[in-house]
């Protein structure tokens, strides 16, 4: 038993995380009662973990093995040669809820879609370059309006059936229309269509209006190749992962709703994107997903050795992991937005740019991730990742500036302080509203810490706490000052159209107000000449930063660990993992 | 007479569950939220007005609540339950897998349960040592404040993930049975030990254990013959409502050791607000209960004798009573 495994009080970034907590408690009572509950059930965890029965150091890894690489492609030291076999048992914090791919909003549901079905173009995780999969080239018209696909040959769904021109046709259709009939809506992100033809090898789309990310919808899991029979099944039936036929790595062998979902290898596999370095079949033969809600429960049934893999780790039991040999953190963030509020203008106090401007110096970005997270995260430097489409570094814009903040409020007429410490103009209160995201658990301290720095500078924050079921009323109400939003997308600027355009769903509550943040974003969409696309984006991140609409904060991290001799687990450029690569080593 | 009643208590059943079956319908419309506008609002993933709309309409969400309530009934009356609004499911696929799922359960912590507090009843008021005795009253209060969620937790570190003899993801073996049914046994077991001490103790010392010790039978024989057959009576009357109680608790174990049971069905239906689940649920349950209810009230007269239903002088409609007083007679 080393003492590695003892609770990691004397590690500096824990005692961080427990002074930024205890600095956020000190604020509301509320936080009190969530720090016991948690600690309780840290101290079973830690009774056990401590116990003379420990056996956390399990297995003869020797090697020390390096966890958190971000990127590509991750994996623990000195492997030796790939092997093929065996079954990796991974447990998702999730069940899988709805597989119907154009509706697929959970995470793990779009996970498994990847693994087990193609999708015409990869994007390249480390890159975001757009390369060849089952469409083996593509052209596009001078125009920018037709997209002519040469598809790959001799690649076939899992029912057995072709995935030929007549079925990619079929597909892309079925993408861009939904199936109203069914209750199957069209993918979010698709343009509008002009046709689609098939001419021997070849798909040809033809659109009503340049689009500069139709590629990258197409390598989205909303893109997914399905074979005929799934489209014909009715919705209820797409909804269940076992009613997906794909033609991907991986087939759905079984499915118990709520436990257990069994992946096997698909026999005779052998359209990779040309681009990877395994090519054939998946190398592991079995994938065994169990749902495993329970942090602590996920976190012990890795350490006695009954899973290879879980996903989501607490930022403190992270650590703890990390330095121990047995286990690897394997960390990715995405391509795509960043983690950010999105700030609603019909707020009274926030119709003034000057208390929108002080909110986004006003948060000190570097200590949220410093005091609450581990070096798998980081802070945001712009609405988007650095490695997506027309990012411009605007960390400068977005500098911690207490000073300046307060500028910007006594300006604003905030500049009477009340009892309590708040500003106050015309005795009224600074005093914004907030939902707690329901989606993420480690958004409560999140919240909580922005809160505190929000409070330094005179500004009340109120955390509202919602109902899983209503968190669409919940951020919804016409009160609700600010809601969290950006993940890594697949087609990240149509997706943001989507969200912030006043045709959209109109998230700064802006109702038309702002002309040129709807023209930025209708010619970024249609501009097809890279360069000059680049320029609109660049200004379109300024002016939503200037203007504050939006508080860029952190980038979005996915937090695997594994046992040392998972090699090779890879992600998608969303940061999904793919098991096509991943092999067990051991005899 | 006998037939009268009886069709008057099947009618009465009957509309208890359609009540139920009712306010539940209203309650869940009349709450904001469900899982197809969850997932049309999903900030990750905003569907636009206009596509929403017809997505809404598969689902008759757009419909006046009086004609969805009309459709929902309609189908419920040919045996349909419908479809899952989140996950797809057939209702009654997602019921038949929880159902089995716990009920194997319940019936395997009752069991616990029953064997605990035999156990510790026993151990409580014959044991020959005074201070074993204490200590065994004790343990329906110390099982009655542990949360069975650390319970659960704290038999799953143990006998999983330190001795590795039952795997914690396994739940289809008979194996996978024994911690979550310890857990469940352990917290249900407090009431059902509580009334069989207080049932003992009582009968214990009832004067009919004096004559019986004066007639020179032994200690032994008397609590073994005697007085655990009068003193256990009201513990069994209870192990028998422990059952709903395993049905509700099943919940938080379930959750513990990832079993997609009842419980846990239930759990993410209210969790996402999925209309067709949770009235499915509550049509089995309150069924379940009037059933149940329904045949307690026709088995007493035919289990004790002293109790004959009679028709009630204030007319037809107004229920039975059970007229006999129990005689006050002491009997082994």
């Amino acid at each position: 038993m080393s003492d590695k495994n003892h609770p990691a009080a004397q590690d500096p970034a824990s005692q961080r995380l427990e002074e930024a907590l205890a600095r956020a408690s000190s604020e509301d009572g509320r936080i009190r009662r969530r720090r016991m509950i948690g600690g309780g059930i840290a101290a079973v965890a830690v009774v056990g973990a401590a116990s003379a029965w420990g056996l956390a150091s399990r297995g003869g890894a020797d090697t020390s093995a390096s966890g958190g690489t971000a990127g590509g492609s991750a994996a623990g030291d000195a492997p030796g040669s790939p092997v093929s076999g065996g079954t990796l048992v991974y447990l998702d914090a999730e069940a899988s809820r709805s597989t119907q791919p154009q509706g697929a909003g959970t995470w793990q549901d779009s996970a498994y879609l990847e693994n087990i079905a193609d999708r015409l173009i990869w994007k390249d995780p480390a890159t975001g370059e757009l390369q060849p999969y089952i469409a083996e080239s593509w052209e596009i018209s001078s125009d920018g309006l037709t997209y002519t696909f040469t598809i790959r040959e001799g690649v076939t769904y899992s029912d057995g059936t072709s995935l030929d021109v007549a079925s990619v046709a079929r597909n892309l259709q079925w993408q861009a229309d939904g199936d109203e009939a069914k209750g199957i809506q069209p993918s979010i992100q698709w343009p509008r269509l002009d046709a689609i033809s098939t001419a021997g090898s070849t798909v040809a789309v033809t659109l009503l209006e340049p689009y500069a990310e139709f590629l990258d919808v197409l390598s989205g899991w909303a893109a997914v190749l399905v074979a005929d029979a799934t489209i014909d099944a009715p919705l209820e039936s797409q909804q269940q992962i076992t009613g997906i036929i794909g033609s991907g790595p991986f087939v759905v062998e079984s499915e118990k709703y709520g436990e257990k979902i069994v992946f096997v290898r698909r026999q005779g596999y052998d359209w990779a994107p040309p681009s990877l370095a395994h090519q054939g079949e998946a190398r592991l033969e079995r994938i065994e997903v169990h749902a495993v809600t329970d942090d602590t429960t996920r976190l012990g049934t890795l350490r006695s050795g009954q899973a290879d893999l879980i996903r989501y780790i607490q930022p403190a039991d992270e650590l703890q992991l990390a330095e121990d040999p047995s286990f690897q953190v394997l960390s990715a963030q995405g391509i795509g937005a960043t983690n950010h509020w999105q700030l609603r203008v019909s707020i009274p106090a926030l119709q003034d740019v000057r208390v929108r401007q002080a909110l986004q110096i006003g948060i000190d970005r570097a200590s949220l991730v410093s005091d609450l997270y581990t070096e798998n995260w980081a802070v945001a430097r712009s609405v988007v990742t650095e490695d997506a489409f027309g990012f411009v570094d605007l960390s400068t814009q977005l500098a911690h500036d207490p000073a300046g903040a307060a500028a910007l409020l006594d300006d604003a007429g905030y500049a009477d302080v009340d009892s309590e410490g708040y500003r106050s103009r015309d005795g009224e209160r600074l005093s914004l509203i907030t939902v707690i995201d329901v989606y993420d658990s480690t958004a409560k301290p999140l919240y909580q810490l922005v809160q505190s720095q929000l409070k330094e500078l005179g500004i009340e924050l109120t955390l509202r706490d919602a109902d899983y079921s209503q968190v669409s009323e919940a951020y919804a109400a016409p009160d609700v000052a600010t809601v969290r939003s950006g993940w890594p997308y697949p087609a990240t600027w149509a997706t943001l159209r989507t969200q912030w355009g006043s045709e959209g769903t109109d998230t700064f509550s802006l109702d038309g107000a702002d002309p040129i943040l709807d023209e930025l974003l209708a010619a970024q969409a249609v501009a097809t000449d890279p360069a000059e696309r680049s320029a609109l984006l660049a200004e379109l991140q300024h002016h939503v930063i200037e203007n504050a609409y939006v508080l860029p904060l952190l980038k979005d991290s996915q937090i695997f660990a594994a046992q040392s001799d998972v090699q090779d687990f890879s992600w998608s450029a969303e940061a999904r993992p793919l098991f096509y690569t991943t092999w067990l080593d051991r005899p | 007479m006998r037939s009268r009643y009886l069709v008057t208590r099947i009618l009465q059943a009957v509309l208890v569950v359609a009540i139920t079956y009712l306010l539940t319908y209203w309650v869940l419309f009349a709450l904001p939220g469900d899982p197809v506008a969850n997932r049309l609002d999903n900030p990750q993933n905003p569907v636009p007005p206009g596509q929403a709309k017809a997505i809404l309409e598969y689902y008759n969400l757009d419909q006046p609540a009086l004609l969805q309530f009309l459709i929902t009934v309609g189908r419920l009356l040919q045996g349909d339950l419908g479809y899952s609004l989140g996950t797809g499911r057939a209702v009654s696929d997602m019921l038949l897998q929880g159902l089995g799922s716990t009920l194997l359960l319940a019936l395997a912590a009752l069991v616990v349960a029953a064997v605990i507090a035999t156990g510790v009843g026993l151990l409580a008021v014959f044991a020959p040592w005074g201070p074993v005795r204490s200590l065994a009253r004790l343990v329906p209060t110390l099982s009655l404040a542990t949360p069975s969620f650390l319970i659960g937790l704290l038999l799953l570190q143990i006998f999983s993930y330190q001795l590795g003899w039952v795997s914690s993801l396994d739940t289809e073996s008979l194996t996978s049975l024994l911690l979550p049914a310890l857990t469940l046994g352990i917290a249900a077991s407090p009431s059902i030990t509580q009334v069989l001490i207080q049932g003992l103790t009582e009968a214990n010392g009832r004067p009919f254990v004096r004559v019986l010790r004066s007639r020179g039978l032994s200690h032994r024989a008397i609590a073994a013959r005697h007085v655990v057959r009068n003193g256990s009576i009201p513990a069994l009357t209870l192990l028998a409502l422990t059952i709903a109680d395993l049905l509700a608790g099943s919940v938080i174990v379930e959750s513990v050791f990832h079993r997609a049971g009842l419980g846990y069905v239930t759990e993410q239906a209210v969790r996402s607000q999925d209309g067709p689940i949770v009235l499915a649920v509550v049509l089995l349950v309150s069924s379940l209960y009037s059933l149940v209810n329904l045949a307690t009230d026709l088995l007493y007269p035919v289990i004790d004798p002293r109790i004959s239903i009679t028709e009630s002088r204030l007319g037809a409609g107004a229920p039975a009573s059970r007229s006999a007083q129990p005689a006050l007679t002491e009997g082994a």
